[in-house]
């Protein structure tokens, strides 16, 4: 099997899961005891904080687990939006557009800032929507469905210093892990998920500056600060832990070598059929394509019968069957319907993408043929 | 004293020499619907008698008889000696607090020392004293209080009638075969010829990879919902892509789905005696979607020699949604999925197509050889 579906979930890494099974097999223990299993469980867990931490962020930021980004943008949005109104993207993922119009509910304006064609969002529309009210602004770091990565160091700097008191959150699923960065300071709340880098779903942190006061939304026995209570995902936590410790050393090059991959897919696929849509500016570990006049869905189906897995867009929301991200940068309707998502891992072989090309190029041709007229 | 419940059956007694056949129908069914609940099934005359039940487990005997078509009404009751002290204690165990009653009692056992009129009045004249809020009215009672006296010094007490659900026991009009997409006319349908002792076997189509295997989870969802009353223990699932794609590239587009429905047919009425099927059911309505016009139904039909029987056609939409939320179908007929893919759906479908030109179109197909090849494609789930 060729996996290609890498931006809806990444393979367990091995290595981590075999490296944190002790702690869901022997060292079981609540973190929160007060016996010595206890705290060698807690200090597990305060080591994965410490080195996720120094990953991405400085000194200044703090981070609470939660069971994935989803929670992550909601206790995100939910607790810095308050008042006023929140602005965020056209190309963000459900977990933090749904999120927005939950605001409206609770008496905050959402806005929503156009993309570029290319996917990113436009920068002074975003600006244009802020006002001295705006509490939050967030843009995602890449989109989940276009590739296209913000310059969100660059974004966040402008917003503040429009309005300095707003705050300023990032939707980092789709980077951390993928793409090579720090934090700026200008970034006061970023949200990640484990099962993107060969962690295991149900994990995920919010990274955020300590001089931030956040509400909590989930209440209990006070773990996570009190940020975030209930008995900690240990065996999440720490195969999140280890996943990354193999993923941060060579992000660099990793990135530069499945960016080579992206290119020789897009290069063997058949033009007659696929029309590229996601940037080369664009994460290396993304490419959208669309095939004029043919059903994305069909095809992905065409394709796991040949051993090939891709997606048809943000797997979270493929009961919708178009992109909101994708119509939004201005695709055509004869293409939005035939939209497939390519995302790789860093285990992604060369041999691997022009077998992929092959079968998608022969997918296409037999659904052209057998509905042609 | 022992909880019993009682039941009555519906249309059988219209029935003569073979009322036994249907008796037996109705109790074999009774008896597979009760499967895993320890009871006894016992035939007194004219009504059945579930007893012998664990009675914390009464509730659930309950919902499942109400499936059972054949059963008119049942009721819980108790069943007793027939000594007055036992009855009378019966009666208050069934008896309400308030409100206005009767006692209405059946003699079976005609040397019982007191007459029906004589054991109602006592019985209702005790009760009143302990429950002063009660009042007896003869003509238009809250409720009634039963009390049958029977031959072997037993009685029944018991006081509300239950409405079961009627018709006639499955398997006694035989098997039909449901064509069924997933959405929310066809398990109507099958509930409907089902109440008429049908027993219903399903046959789903689909074109993967055009559509999603979750049209078929969704038809074993429903088929798992309607076997209580259906007895469906299996679904056939056929695949018609290339059907679809042959019609799609050689044929007028706006026959497309007219063409599908008579290979659709066709395959049915194939499946259908493979099963000992002897009739099609569709959850077909006169001129709800183009297909479903007296000129699609005259096309539909003209390829099967099997009756078609279509018991919603005169059904508007909202009643059948009506009785599908009886059912409990609507929930899952209404979960989103593809039952067919727009690549092939033309922008007008005929909606009166000629016989004549539809027989035309069809004779650029290789009909026998596309049905046979999509036969091999049957896949049987048993439920």
């Amino acid at each position: 099997m060729i996996y290609l579906d890498n931006a809806a979930t990444t393979k367990p890494n091995n290595r981590a899961l075999s490296a944190a099974i002790a702690y869901a097999a022997e060292y079981f223990y609540n973190p929160s005891t007060r016996y010595a299993g206890g705290f060698e469980v807690s200090a597990a867990i305060e080591r994965a904080r410490e080195y996720l931490l120094s990953s991405v962020a400085g000194e200044k930021y703090a981070l609470t687990f939660t069971s994935g980004g989803t929670e992550s943008d909601n206790l995100a949005i939910l607790s810095a939006a308050r008042r006023g109104n929140a602005v965020t993207t056209m190309g963000e993922h459900a977990a933090v557009e749904r999120c927005f119009s939950e605001l409206k509910q609770r008496g905050v304006e959402p806005r929503f800032a156009p993309l570029l064609p290319d996917g990113r969002v436009d920068g002074a529309a975003l600006l244009a929507l802020m006002d001295e009210k705006t509490s939050l602004v967030s843009v995602c770091h890449v989109g989940s469905e276009t590739g296209a990565v913000n310059d969100i160091a660059a974004i966040s700097k402008a917003v503040k210093q429009k309005n300095p008191r707003c705050v300023f959150m990032s939707d980092g699923v789709q980077a951390f892990g993928k793409l090579p960065f720090r934090l700026p300071d200008t970034v006061d709340l970023y949200t990640v998920s484990a099962h993107k880098i060969g962690g295991l779903k149900g994990t995920g942190a919010l990274f955020r500056k300590k001089s931030l006061a956040l509400g909590a939304q989930i209440f209990g026995g006070g773990q996570e600060g009190g940020l975030r209570s209930g008995t900690e995902n240990v065996l999440g936590i720490l195969a999140f832990y280890e996943a990354a410790k193999d993923v941060f050393p060579t992000l660099e090059t990793d990135a530069a070598r499945v960016k080579s991959l992206r290119e020789q897919l897009i290069s063997a696929l058949d033009g007659e059929f696929y029309t590229r849509l996601s940037a080369e500016s664009g994460t290396p570990y993304v490419l959208t394509v669309a095939a004029r006049g043919m059903r994305g869905e069909v095809l992905m189906r065409m394709l796991w019968d040949r051993g090939v897995v891709v997606g048809t867009g943000s797997a979270c929301s493929s009961k919708h069957p178009r992109s909101r991200a994708l119509a939004a940068c201005g695709i055509g309707e004869d293409l939005l319907d035939g939209v497939l998502r390519l995302s790789f891992s860093r285990e992604t072989t060369d041999e691997e993408v022009l077998i992929a090309a092959r079968e998608m190029n022969g997918c296409a041709r037999e659904f052209s043929q057998a509905t042609a007229r | 004293m022992e909880k019993v419940i009682i039941l009555r059956y519906a249309e059988i007694h219209l029935k003569g020499k073979n009322r036994g056949y249907f008796e037996r129908a109705l109790s074999n069914n009774l008896e597979k619907s009760l499967k895993g609940l320890r009871h006894e099934l016992h035939r007194l005359s004219g009504r059945w008698l579930i007893a012998a039940f664990d009675e914390s487990k009464a509730e659930e005997i309950c919902e499942r008889i109400k499936k059972v078509f054949g059963v008119h009404s049942y009721s819980v009751g108790l069943l007793t000696d027939s000594s007055e002290r036992s009855l009378f204690e019966a009666v208050l165990a069934v008896a309400p607090e308030e409100g206005t009653f009767k006692v209405e009692t059946h003699r079976a056992d005609k040397k019982y020392p007191l007459t029906s009129p004589e054991v109602s009045a006592r019985l209702g004249g005790r009760l009143l004293n302990v429950r002063p809020r009660l009042k007896v009215d003869v003509h238009t009672p809250d409720s009634i209080v039963y009390v049958d006296i029977r031959e072997n010094s037993s009685a029944l007490v018991f006081c509300k009638f239950e409405r079961g659900a009627g018709g006639m026991p499955v398997t006694t009009s035989g098997k039909g075969l449901l064509l069924i997409s997933g959405g929310i006319d066809s398990p109507v349908a099958a509930h409907m010829m089902a109440k008429r002792g049908l027993s219903v076997q399903l046959l789903h189509f689909h074109s993967y990879p055009y559509t999603n295997e979750g049209a078929k989870e969704k038809v074993v969802k429903l088929a798992k919902i309607l076997s209580p009353y259906t007895q469906t223990d299996r679904l056939t699932t056929v695949k018609v892509t290339h059907i679809q794609e042959e019609i799609h590239k050689k044929c007028a587009a706006e026959l497309n789905v007219t063409l599908l429905r008579r290979f659709m047919f066709r395959i049915a009425e194939r499946v259908a005696l493979l099963n000992g099927a002897k009739c099609l059911v569709t959850g077909e309505s006169l001129g709800q979607v183009a297909s479903q016009t007296l000129e699609g139904i005259t096309s539909s039909n003209s390829v099967v020699k099997l009756p078609v029987l279509r018991p919603l056609i005169g059904f508007d939409k909202e009643e059948i949604i009506d009785r599908a939320k009886a059912i409990g179908t609507y929930e899952t007929s209404i979960l989103p999925y593809e039952d067919c893919c727009t690549v092939f759906l033309p922008e007008f479908p005929a909606t009166r197509p000629k016989i004549s030109f539809i027989e035309e179109e069809e004779a650029k197909l290789d009909v026998e050889a596309l049905v046979e090849e999509a036969l091999n494609s049957a896949e049987t789930v048993l439920l």
